[in-house]
């Protein structure tokens, strides 16, 4: 049994239906991230699981328990807020310490359980200060702080990082990280950020309009997304999504992408999904991500199967670590992602390496992965 | 000159029409300050005048030989009515009815505020359009009304008295002129408290249930301390009103030794016993007007800072 179950969990406001049935389950001391756009129902659902909103259907149990129907101070839990919500009104330490001051613990404790806390942050020397008076970065610290000082059986997390600048945004993400390391903790954490979604979490649930898209590893979701949707939204630069037609040609199955004014480009494929025999002849989505599909030197020796194919490229984009260069394939731009020194001009064209085991198909019609 | 002090302007013949654009403003602005502030000048210079000098003398000349007695016998001598003790009983009176109407009015309006935006119920829209309604009665209209009213309270005040042996205040003019003037000011009150809480973040609210604080803890130890600005413009707008208040005092207490301020010092002006001592009336008007100066004084700052509140955060 899972420490964190969520079960057929409906919300709706009048007629509107905001959750439509979501199935969750997390592992205790396991990261559950929720992502997905605004407006999926993330952040609606981490405050049902807060019990900030009331659910309309389905059970939320934490370690075995029904919690749905608990008020938030009962349910051992501690949330940490977008925008921090530190009271303006208190010091640090008096914001550490104001939910055991609401249940009662002695002075004498809460100032122990404030100078522990203090000491794992490293905010001891802002412990006086008045939130007005402390940094982003600190702000995020301290109301961590809040979370941590209670020792719940689950922390939420409702986009933390979101009001942080790029590089303090990759520090504190790197801090929230290795807190998870060392106490061990379960989180439930939403994020509009995969990248977020993708280093932090242990399972990561992709949401859109309500519903859970795919859950699972963050290679599982990277790998092998279930739709088209999770296959867009997770990646960065994102998956190219290429129209194509599945030819056959008595051996095996291949793929034939269309070029503007030139041959089409046929590629064979020996490991085809078996699914994908139904679509011979017959339009689908090729996916490819970025970084298989590469310059000749730099693809995977040990790639199952490599197919090279010509390629007009438009535009270069040198980005330091590498060069990402844009061709135009069934119509669409497509992001190839090459070595940082590959010798490549916008205009001319090249052999670019298809990593061809990484590459995945989907129904036009249904947008599902075709396997 | 002006063209070599500010370059920026094109040269032009004599005085440009942005100095003359000044000199109108300006001069009409100290007109009108002039003309606001001429009454309240001649209530001050007469005030210290002898009787002497009021009758021979130019009413905007200042005093030849100040005095404050005017003063001292407006406080303690001057006569109300047919009692010569001074207005100092009223002053009082007033004090005793204007501190408990403002604090219970202004801590009603921030329940009612922060009930309004913070745990929003069905229909909430329509209980504050109609506690707005409160702000555009014309009082006159209650008058009567509430004198039924009042007449009810007393009357019931009259059967614990003699059942009990004590009143609990009802029937007690000042008690009565509290109840009226927390009635008629809520509307107020929760008008301003609600938009400032609008603009209050929620979050804070959420962080504070999940730390486990009740709806009254929440209000007491979040939402309070964080109003200072809208508290001092409620306190302050309420003040002015309820110690100014004329009609409500006249109507429910308009005689004997509970007249608030307002109606004691109608009625010293209106006392004929030989002349009209101009000296003294202004001096008790003085005193009159005195406390809500003195809250304009102290907390006028946040007057103005809590009616900027909302409009420039970000």
């Amino acid at each position: 049994m899972a420490f964190l179950e969520i079960d057929g969990l409906k919300k709706r406001f009048g007629n509107v239906e905001i959750l439509k049935g979501i199935n969750v389950e997390l592992e205790k001391g396991g990261f559950l991230v929720l992502v997905g756009p605004s407006g999926c129902g993330k952040s609606t659902l981490l405050n049902t699981i807060a019990g900030l909103e009331n659910i309309t259907e389905g059970e939320i149990r934490v370690d075995g328990r029904a919690i749905n129907d608990l008020h938030p101070s009962k349910r051992d839990i501690a949330m940490v807020f977008q925008s921090y919500a530190l009271y303006p009104n208190m010091t640090v330490a008096g914001n550490i310490a104001f939910g055991m001051e609401m249940r009662g613990v002695p002075a004498a404790e809460r100032q122990a359980a404030i100078d522990k806390v203090a000491k794992i942050l490293q905010i001891g020397h802002l412990l006086n200060r008045k939130p007005s008076q402390l940094s982003g970065g600190q702000r995020q610290r301290v109301a961590m702080g809040r979370a941590l000082v209670r020792d719940p059986k689950l922390f939420l997390f409702d986009e933390p990082l979101s009001n942080l600048d790029a590089k303090l945004r990759v520090d504190m993400r790197i801090e929230i990280k290795r807190l998870h390391a060392t106490t061990g903790t379960t989180i439930v954490y939403v994020t509009h950020d995969q990248i977020e979604a993708m280093t932090l979490a242990t399972k990561i649930a992709v949401m859109r309009d309500g519903e859970v898209q795919q859950f699972g590893t963050p290679a599982e979701i990277y790998n092998n997304p279930t739709n088209i949707f999770v296959a867009d939204f997770m990646g960065s630069p994102a998956m190219n999504l290429i129209p194509a037609k599945i030819d056959g040609n008595g051996s095996g199955l291949s793929v034939v992408l269309d070029r503007e004014a030139r041959q089409p480009i046929v590629l064979p494929m020996p490991g085809a999904p078996a699914g994908l025999a139904a679509f011979k002849d017959k339009q689908v989505i090729f996916g490819v991500r970025p970084e298989a599909l590469t310059d000749p030197e730099g693809a995977e020796r040990n790639g199952s199967s490599i197919a090279t194919a010509d390629c007009h490229i438009e535009v270069v984009e040198p980005a330091g670590s590498d060069t990402f260069a844009v061709t135009n394939l069934g119509g669409k731009g497509v992001v190839a992602r090459l070595r940082a020194d590959a010798r490549i001009q916008p205009g001319t064209s090249t052999p670019l390496a298809f990593n061809l085991s990484k590459a995945v198909f989907f129904d036009p019609a249904t947008e599902k992965r075709i396997l | 000159m002006s063209a070599v002090t500010s370059p920026a302007r094109p040269a032009s013949s004599g005085i440009s029409a942005r100095t003359i654009n000044r000199i109108v403003i300006y001069g009409l602005l100290a007109l009108f300050a002039i003309f606001y502030l001429m009454p309240l000048f001649v209530m001050l210079v007469t005030s210290f005048k002898t009787m002497d000098e009021i009758q021979n003398g130019n009413m905007l000349a200042l005093p030849q030989s100040p005095t404050i007695a005017p003063w001292f016998k407006a406080w303690g001598e001057t006569c109300v009515g047919l009692t010569c003790a001074g207005i100092k009983g009223y002053f009082w009176n007033s004090i005793k009815m204007v501190v408990p109407a403002v604090l219970i009015s202004t801590l009603l309006g921030a329940l009612n505020g922060y009930v309004l935006t913070k745990w929003r119920f069905r229909g909430h829209t329509l209980v504050f359009a109609m506690m707005l309604f409160a702000c555009f009665i014309p009082f006159q209209s209650v008058l009567l009304p509430m004198a039924t009213i009042l007449g009810s309270i007393g009357r019931f005040g009259v059967s614990l008295q003699n059942a009990t042996g004590f009143n609990f205040g009802l029937g007690n003019s000042t008690v009565n002129l509290v109840f009226v003037h927390v009635v008629y000011g809520l509307g107020f009150t929760t008008l301003f408290f609600r938009n400032y809480y609008e603009a209050f973040p929620t979050e804070l609210i959420k962080a504070a249930q999940v730390d486990g604080a009740s709806f009254f803890q929440i209000f007491r130890r979040i939402m309070l301390p964080n109003s200072m600005p809208i508290f001092v413009v409620t306190v302050i707008y309420q003040f002015t009103n309820i110690w100014n208040d004329f009609l409500f005092a006249s109507a429910y207490a308009g005689t004997g030794d509970v007249m608030p301020m307002t109606v004691a010092l109608n009625n010293v002006v209106n006392t004929s016993t030989g002349v009209v001592e101009y000296n003294v009336n202004m001096a008790a008007a003085m005193i009159a007007a005195l406390p809500t100066l003195i809250v304009y004084v102290v907390a006028g700052r946040y007057f103005v800072r809590g009616l900027m509140a909302g409009a420039v955060k970000g």
